[in-house]
């Protein structure tokens, strides 16, 4: 089978004009969702049986229904609730809404990766609790958190091609767009792939980088 | 008519659906997990040019979305290979491929962490390098990562639903007619969200029992 490089040439500048919106989206949904499971996972330690069970259920929905559903249930199920939200704000909504679920968990299993002592012996110490978290626990769970919120933050910008579905112009978006277009599947889903592994691979690199960054205190 | 009387044409549609994601799902592991094996020993066994397709290949998987992998192998795979694929086969293809990539990750992990005394220690004693993996080597990967390759199954569950969009009739396609159809999308998405939650959290339950049932029945210290 040839490939015709004139459509591979033809197509890059829309599939990045794609990736562009993919960005957008990975950018504001990822930390916001990594926000959104530090808090939940922070919630499970306190006090309220309710919220527990309430951030419990949220962990599990998350874990055991699939991406693209939500993304239907939010898309077409928002304006039945009389929420009008454009595609772009749904899909860092829904991006935000899964990494925080995971990200619960992740944070949930770092805590336990921490001596119990640890916390104790600081606030007998005399440290605030806020002075716990970020002096004693923090520290020391960003080496574990590190790996863990790499494989998370590319298995959403991967997913974020489901986004495709509400016609949200990103790069799975704009590769059905031309593959619609030209026929030429061959060039278009090899380019679109290429694109995205070339992103994954540098985002396995950053998230390598920053894991030494946050053990660098075990090798001192 | 009331909400449950125009649900009613559907509820054959989405069992049916249910059984395609399940059934698929599970030949889709079964050769992911028989296809991360191969993909082990070629890296152990195959030398270093094997080995680092290996590596390109595990990459490639882990570096694009299911949802791009889907297409290739839908519209892609047929011409290239010269083998008409039925949207059903390529969506299982897809999936395997994918999965086989994830498995041969994590049963590399356990193999590491299991030390690589084993195998000159069992052919020392006597058996052939088949047998070594077979009695030996396996058993102690797939007990030490039953949770992962459930994890993995999970996953892999849910990309099933990808399937939908290259006209595979499995759950999600279902779940999409019937939204269309009565308009009715929040009752029909949050149903069919509650179906694969059961299914999904059956399946880690089942994964849990067997974890402890293996616990039990292997010595201290695995």
């Amino acid at each position: 089978m040839a490939i015709d490089f004139s459509i591979v040439q033809s197509s890059v500048l829309p599939l990045l004009q794609g990736l562009k919106v993919t960005v957008q989206v990975c950018v504001l949904g990822i930390p916001l969702g990594i926000l959104t499971g530090a808090v939940a996972a922070y919630l499970t330690r306190g006090p309220w049986r309710a919220l527990r069970a309430l951030v419990f259920a949220y962990v599990e929905i998350v874990r055991n229904v699939p991406f693209l559903i939500l993304v239907y249930l939010s898309f077409f199920g928002l304006p039945k609730l009389g929420i009008s939200m454009p595609a772009f704000a749904i899909g860092v909504a829904a991006t935000a809404f899964y990494t925080g679920g995971y990200f619960c968990e992740i944070m949930r299993g770092a805590f336990n990766s921490l001596a119990r002592g640890q916390v104790q012996a600081a606030s007998s110490l005399g440290l605030t609790n806020l002075q716990v978290q970020r002096y004693i626990v923090l520290p020391q769970i960003f080496g574990y958190l590190a790996p863990a919120t790499t494989s998370l933050t590319i298995m959403m910008f991967k997913d974020s091609s489901i986004f495709s579905v509400m016609s949200l112009t990103e790069l799975t978006y704009q590769s059905n767009l031309l593959t619609a277009d030209t026929f030429a599947y061959v060039e278009v889903l090899g380019t679109t792939a290429l694109i995205y592994w070339a992103c994954s691979v540098l985002l396995d690199i950053a998230g390598q980088w920053s894991e030494r960054y946050a053990t660098r205190y075990r090798r001192a | 008519m009331n909400t449950w009387a125009s649900f009613a044409p559907f509820f054959q549609d989405a069992a049916q659906g249910a059984a395609t994601t399940a059934v698929a799902s599970v030949v889709a592991f079964v050769l992911g997990v028989a296809l991360g094996c191969v993909l082990l020993l070629v890296r152990v066994h195959g030398g270093r040019t094997l080995a680092a397709f290996v590596v390109i290949y595990v990459s490639f998987i882990r570096g694009t979305p299911a949802l791009i992998q889907m297409l290739v192998a839908y519209y892609v795979l047929p011409s290239v290979l010269h083998l008409p694929l039925s949207p059903l086969a390529a969506g299982i293809l897809a999936l395997a491929l994918n999965t086989g990539a994830y498995v041969s990750e994590i049963l590399r992990g356990a193999n590491n962490s299991l030390g690589h005394g084993q195998l000159p220690a069992a052919q020392a004693l006597g058996l052939t390098s088949v047998q070594a993996w077979r009695y030996i080597i396996f058993p102690q990967l797939f007990y030490r990562t039953i949770p992962p390759l459930t994890n993995e199954f999970t996953m892999l569950l849910k990309a099933s639903s990808l399937m939908s969009l290259i006209a595979v009739h499995e759950l999600a396609t279902v779940a999409r007619d019937a939204s269309l159809q009565t308009n009715l999308p929040l009752q029909v998405f949050s149903a069919v969200a509650a179906v694969y939650f059961v299914i999904l959290f059956a399946a880690s339950s089942a994964s849990r029992r067997l974890e402890r049932r293996v616990a039990k029945v292997l010595p201290h210290g695995h």
